[in-house]
């Protein structure tokens, strides 16, 4: 008998608890230890932050469907890794303490045989001065954030209608956030929320980017064949910025938020304030408060994880120069080179650099969009990592078989850009690879077949349908797992 | 960084028949099937 125990219930994590359930024998065991009772389908948190949808529609809770598939649940926070034991056994433990309102702070231990660290991001509100909820800006990161979120943008609407001017600022609250593409959804979203009011005209729209130019999304922007020519994500994204009115502000890094004045400095040094009635930016991400500690009870956090605390893998993590970043940089089976039966998926691996050129502005701010490593790479890298668990309790070897290097793995995005069956509006993407290999695709480092961008009302429907798929697959339901990643 | 402003500001505009397309439901129930088509083709990548 194995035990495999899954750190986080997000889509890497419930992916990997789900899909190891169905490749193990009834006799192995999979536990899932998260802090929350909710599974959350955050791209939709999108429409929760206007009020198209309710919390009760974007989530779930976790227990009834672990208990349906014979998966041992503890809604509980993993604080410590000991992946040789203690002093007292050789057993690989974690320490956990519980957020279940029936056990709530005590503290427990779970022996495992497998550990996937799936634990996601700690939004990092804390690096910008009044960034967040408990600031002066909203967020969508969590469905509580986006209920937040869509009460003030009520208010600001009816401020409108009332004939007050309102300046909304959407986009990112820190020089190394991640997740443009969700910021620029949220952009689009308010406009067409603001439009449908009939008070588009009460409203001056302003994107904040830490992205060099528009249409970056944190991978170095795409390029792709349009009616015979090729053409840039900058050029087709700077076209609906123009279309629908929005108007941006990139390169930036928030220094501070203040009530109603958002501070920051550009990458050629330039510094500016933005006054503002409503303002969603979104938090840079950090790794989870996870210690580790060999046999001897020494902290062996530094070698398990990176300085912005994600878990080091397979990769190389050789400090390079942007032109010597190479597509093997990239991990491929997600395993902690010490400890082969540690794996780290989703948010939770460091990647080894961004994917977008990182810059400094002439104080030497950093100014460089992390690499965006949600939703399908997620789901992805979650069953790869059950796949080599279940293939090596079966064939008793350390060694993985199957591998999903971000620079051989490809994406799709939906990003909606306003809702409604027949008014709705998105902006549909592949890319192949998500990291450019520029030895393999030479000029754009990304395959032009299998790299493209298109916006209109079919890419709504298809995010809709994304929407209702990948919850009934979360859910577990006959066939959950015939739908892909 | 002033420019992104006057970058957007020259970006093509779509004209009215590109904007007229990506609401016609017929049409944009043909791009749905071949976006969805594109779209299992990187999914098939991942699962060889």
């Amino acid at each position: 008998m194995a035990r495999v125990v899954v750190l986080g219930g997000g889509i890497a994590g419930h992916t990997a608890a789900l899909h190891l359930k169905r490749m193990l024998k009834r006799s192995d065991e999979v536990v899932v230890v998260t802090p929350n009772s909710k599974w959350n389908w955050i791209p939709s948190n999108i429409w929760v932050g206007v009020g198209r949808m309710k919390t009760e529609q974007v989530t779930f809770k976790l227990g009834p469907i672990y208990k349906r598939m014979g998966i041992d649940y503890r809604q509980a926070l993993a604080t410590t890794i000991h992946p040789e034991g203690d002093a007292s056994g050789t057993s690989p433990y974690v320490e956990i303490t519980y957020t279940d309102p029936a056990k709530d702070g005590e503290i427990g231990t779970v022996e495992y045989d497998f550990l996937i660290n799936a634990t996601g991001p700690k939004l990092n509100f804390g690096a910008t001065t009044g960034l967040g909820p408990d600031g002066f800006t909203r967020s969508v990161c969590t469905a509580g954030h986006a209920v937040q979120a869509a009460e003030a943008l009520k208010s600001s609407i009816e401020k409108m209608k009332r004939g007050e001017h309102q300046v909304i600022v959407v986009g990112v609250g820190h020089g190394t956030c991640t997740c443009e593409g969700a910021a620029f959804e949220y952009a689009f979203n308010v406009e067409h929320e603001v439009r449908a009011a009939g008070v588009r005209d009460m409203a001056d729209i302003v994107y904040l980017t830490n992205e060099y130019e528009l249409g970056d999304f944190g991978v170095g922007g795409l390029t792709f064949t349009q009616q015979g020519f090729q053409t840039t994500s900058k050029l087709w994204t700077e076209s609906l910025f123009r279309e629908r009115g929005i108007r941006a502000i990139t390169g930036a890094h928030v220094e501070k938020v203040e009530e109603g004045v958002v501070f920051y400095e550009q990458v050629d040094g330039t510094r500016g304030s933005l006054e503002f009635d409503f303002a969603m930016l979104l938090p840079p991400f950090r790794g989870v408060d996870l210690k580790a500690y060999d046999a001897a009870g020494a902290d062996i956090s530094e070698e398990l994880f990176a300085a912005n605390g994600f878990m080091k893998v397979d990769a190389d993590y050789t400090a390079k120069p942007f032109d010597e970043w190479r597509a093997e940089d990239w991990p491929s089976t997600y395993q902690v080179p010490r400890y082969p039966n540690i794996f780290a998926v989703g948010i939770a691996f460091a990647p080894p650099h961004q994917i977008s050129e990182p810059r400094k502005s002439p104080g030497g701010t950093v100014i460089a969009p992390s690499p965006p490593r949600t939703g399908m790479p997620s789901g992805i890298m979650g069953k790869l990592a059950a796949t080599n668990i279940a293939q090596m309790i079966k064939s008793g070897s350390t060694a993985s078989m199957h591998t999903a290097s971000m620079a051989d793995m490809g994406a799709a995005c939906v990003a909606s850009a306003g809702s409604g069956l027949r008014q709705g509006s998105a902006a549909s993407m592949t890319m192949y690879p998500v990291v450019p290999d520029p030895a393999k695709y030479p000029g754009t480092g990304r395959s032009l077949d299998d790299t493209f961008g298109e916006i209109g009302l079919a890419g709504h429907w298809i995010k809709l349908l994304l929407h209702y798929m990948f919850i009934y697959k979360a859910k577990a339901r006959p066939g959950w797992w015939l739908i892909p990643e | 960084m002033d420019t992104t402003d006057e970058s957007i500001a020259s970006a093509p505009l779509p004209t009215s028949k590109t904007l007229r397309a990506r609401k016609s439901l017929i049409a944009q129930l043909v791009r749905f099937m071949a976006i969805n088509l594109k779209m299992l083709k990187i999914i098939r990548k991942e699962h060889r």
